[in-house]
């Protein structure tokens, strides 16, 4: 890869860590797909740290500190206090000041995840916090979700349908259901996961990897 | 690839005018169209107009724009071009009408511009899914919309 140098050099200004953002409802699987993205980026040799959002308390957080899969200080937690959707989006101060604070913590840290606190499908980011988005939806949750046309469905860089092992319990047409989501993005990337066996979980850090860090 | 980690300034800039008018003469300038939507992300893929590919990844104080210059050199100029936005214009019947249309316009978040008695909202994927937003109040003939460019 080629950098170029200018003749025009503006003043310097550090190029930090790629952040992520990861939202979806309630119950979708969006702590779980961290904690498998968790060794798939380091087996990556991608160098991490997280922020977790949630509504009065610092549960996710806790969770991955407690999992054993990454330094409990690289995780910081923040509490909404109200709508989930308001710290991603409409002012997303607290986690670009939580994210700022991991990178000044870890100089090395290359990617953050930012993590949401569940919302409902209406819930976007703000590209003033994140640099590329996934929007997690479960199986479980129903079939029609793709064609509920939700902003976090249609607008994300990466649609993840999670709990696809679920679907014959639930009555749900898998092929069907994947085939919706694809015409309702257009055709935008989606990918299916288990995140419990983790199914499909290389799949998205590869794209990460290239997409994002453009490794 | 070529990869870009800052913005050196804008194509308008006095300092700057000069060396690309220049380089324009050679046909030594090259552009990177950018969606709209996307001029507000820090790092994205994109290809210049002669098929380059362009890795950018910018620090968080510094944002894409139209006329941002990318690579100033005595060889050449990458400059970003910013994407055609399109509008829909929301015609509302009556006042009561519009004071209904604002709520759910503001409600969707959705990005707006006013002419007139209209209301434009900037369109950021496919005209029908804004339509479906407020179906009743097209579907009663109370809001009539249309497509257009900038």
């Amino acid at each position: 890869m080629d950098t170029r140098t200018s003749t025009h050099s503006p003043s310097p200004s550090r190029v930090g860590a790629a952040r992520i953002g990861i939202g979806g409802p309630v119950g979708s699987g969006k702590t779980a797909l961290i904690e498998r993205l968790i060794p798939a980026f380091a087996a990556r040799g991608v160098s991490l740290a997280i922020v977790t959002n949630d509504l009065v308390t610092a549960e996710d957080a806790e969770r991955i500190r407690r999992s054993g899969l990454i330094d409990p200080a690289r995780v910081a937690a923040v509490e909404a206090g109200a709508c989930p959707h308001t710290v991603i989006r409409e002012d997303p101060t607290l986690n670009i000041a939580a994210a700022d604070d991991l990178e000044a913590l870890f100089p090395d840290v290359e990617l953050i995840l930012i993590e949401s606190g569940g919302d409902n499908l209406a819930s976007t980011f703000s590209l003033d916090l994140v640099d590329w988005w996934m929007f997690v939806i479960d199986v479980a949750g129903g079939d029609d979700i793709p064609r509920k046309n939700g902003p976090g469905v249609l607008k994300c860089d990466l649609l993840v349908v999670n709990k696809t092992d679920l679907a014959p319990y639930v009555g749900v047409d898998l092929a069907a259901m994947a085939a919706q989501a694809a015409t309702a993005r257009a055709g935008r990337p989606m990918a299916l996961t288990n995140c419990r066996s983790n199914e499909g979980v290389d799949a998205i850090a590869d794209r990460i990897v290239s997409d994002v860090l453009f490794r | 690839m070529l990869r870009i980690e800052s913005v050196l300034g804008s194509r308008s800039d006095p300092a700057m005018h000069e060396a690309i008018h220049h380089l324009e003469h050679h046909h030594a300038v090259e552009f990177v169209t950018v969606a709209v939507g996307d001029l507000d992300r820090r790092r994205l893929m994109a290809r210049t107009d002669k098929g380059e590919e362009v890795a950018i990844t910018l620090p968080r104080d510094q944002k894409l724009h139209d006329g941002a210059v990318l690579v100033l050199d005595h060889h050449r100029a990458v400059i970003v071009r910013a994407g055609e936005q399109r509008w829909l214009r929301f015609t509302p019947r009556s006042a009561s009408d519009a004071l209904e249309l604002g709520y759910h316009a503001g409600n969707l978040h959705w990005r707006v511009r006013f002419d007139g008695e209209d209301l434009l909202v900037a369109q950021d994927g496919q005209a029908s899914a804004y339509a479906a937003r407020i179906e009743q109040l097209i579907s009663g003939g109370r809001v009539e919309m249309s497509e257009e460019a900038e």
